[in-house]
């Protein structure tokens, strides 16, 4: 009675996996294209990301069971289990992710982890007024449109200023970023490699279920 | 029948959808309103003020978990009557091959019976075989005969009193 409809009912994601998946994805995409560096929105995007990653990892532990670490537990073992199985051909529904997916989202819930983590500790808070530069909020009480306008104007002059920064803290943590960002790359490509892979071996049913609808 | 059931449906999932996104926009909120916090905290030391917006922030993150701890609970719940309904469904599917098993039904005419369980006319089931009318009527008297009733209405009926079990406490 309880595996039955399990095993007959096609996976589907619910609303809060889906929704974090997607913020996350925009969040990722806003932060790599749309924001500079070091920017008032580049921290509020990033702070708004490490909401919607902590809320997935609150999910895991109290959420349904698919979505739940339990379900998906990062297990090399049953990864290798599972690249057997892809030899020989074999096709089996996982309730939840399956086992070489489960190490790619540790791995990149980590990376964001890291990425967060780094970029918190260098920015501080998120500022007031995402106008301004990073540093800079501590006068934001005080920020009229004219003072926003300055600080805009600013930044060619704020960028050097990172780059003078060379020693220190500071650039440690962001050369930890970065790199952790350059992880994170790789990673979301093989994760779209998995995905094609997975849906040519699989059929379309992993793409459908985490779009909206789906 | 099927429609409604459907609709149902999407509207449990728009239900669970609100809540859901009412619970991403609340830790998004939470996440920066304790960051703001905790800014104060480092410029003005721990104030009234700061006593305040740490109960507000409290109050922010208990919401979360109470919302995702509710959006769980919608989704049990709305699983566990999909459920319910394929077993049930499932269950009727079962008995009703095993009658027209009993009444000795040919191949074709357990098709046309099982059209007109789920509502169709001769018409719409001649359309839907791509059958002559006259040979779907002809089929459908043998259902009738084979079955011992003589209208499509006490055909239905015949199942809905097989498997229909009143709760006893529905009315009350």
């Amino acid at each position: 009675m309880d595996t039955t409809p399990e095993l007959t009912t096609p996976r589907r994601w619910d609303p809060i996996v889906k929704l974090t998946h997607w913020g996350v994805v925009a969040a990722v995409i806003g932060n790599a294209i749309l924001t500079e560096e070091g920017s008032g929105w580049h921290i509020w995007l990033g702070y708004g990301l490490a909401a919607l990653l902590a809320l997935r990892l609150l999910w895991g532990l109290i959420g349904p069971a698919e979505a739940r670490f339990s379900a998906f537990p990062p297990s090399p073992a049953r990864a290798a289990a599972h690249i057997g199985e892809i030899g020989r051909g074999e096709v089996t529904q996982h309730r939840s992710h399956n086992p070489l997916g489960a190490l790619m989202v540790y791995a990149i819930w980590a990376t964001l982890l890291v990425v967060c983590g780094t970029g918190i500790a260098m920015s501080g808070p998120p500022p007031a007024d995402p106008f301004a530069q990073r540093g800079e909020h501590a006068e934001r009480t005080a920020a009229t449109g004219a003072q926003v306008q300055e600080e805009r104007e600013e930044d060619e002059a704020g960028e050097e200023r990172e780059s003078g920064e060379g020693e220190g803290e500071e650039s440690e943590l962001g050369e930890v970023h970065e790199i952790a960002v350059n992880l994170l790359y790789v990673l979301i490509a093989l994760h779209l490699a998995g995905v094609i892979f997975e849906t040519r071996r699989s059929g379309p049913q992993i793409v459908r279920s985490i779009l909206p609808g789906g | 029948m099927a429609k409604r059931l459907k609709d149902t449906a999407i509207r449990r999932d728009r239900q669970a959808l609100l809540v859901a996104v009412t619970v991403v926009v609340q830790a998004v909120a939470a996440v920066f309103f304790v960051a703001d916090a905790l800014d104060d905290v480092a410029d003005a030391g721990v104030t009234t003020h700061i006593a305040i917006e740490g109960l507000i922030a409290f109050a922010l993150l208990a919401g979360v978990v109470l919302g995702a701890l509710h959006m769980r609970v919608l989704l049990a719940e709305a699983r566990r009557r999909e459920q319910s309904l394929s077993i049930a469904r499932g269950a009727l599917g079962a008995h009703v091959a095993e009658r027209f098993r009993d009444w000795g039904l040919t191949a074709a005419e357990s098709d046309v019976a099982l059209f007109a369980l789920k509502g169709c006319d001769a018409a719409e089931i001649a359309r839907l075989r791509g059958a002559a009318a006259g040979t779907v009527r002809a089929q459908l008297s043998q259902v009738y005969a084979k079955a011992g009733v003589t209208s499509q209405a006490a055909l239905v009926s015949l199942f809905v009193d097989d498997l229909l079990d009143w709760p006893q406490n529905a009315g009350s």
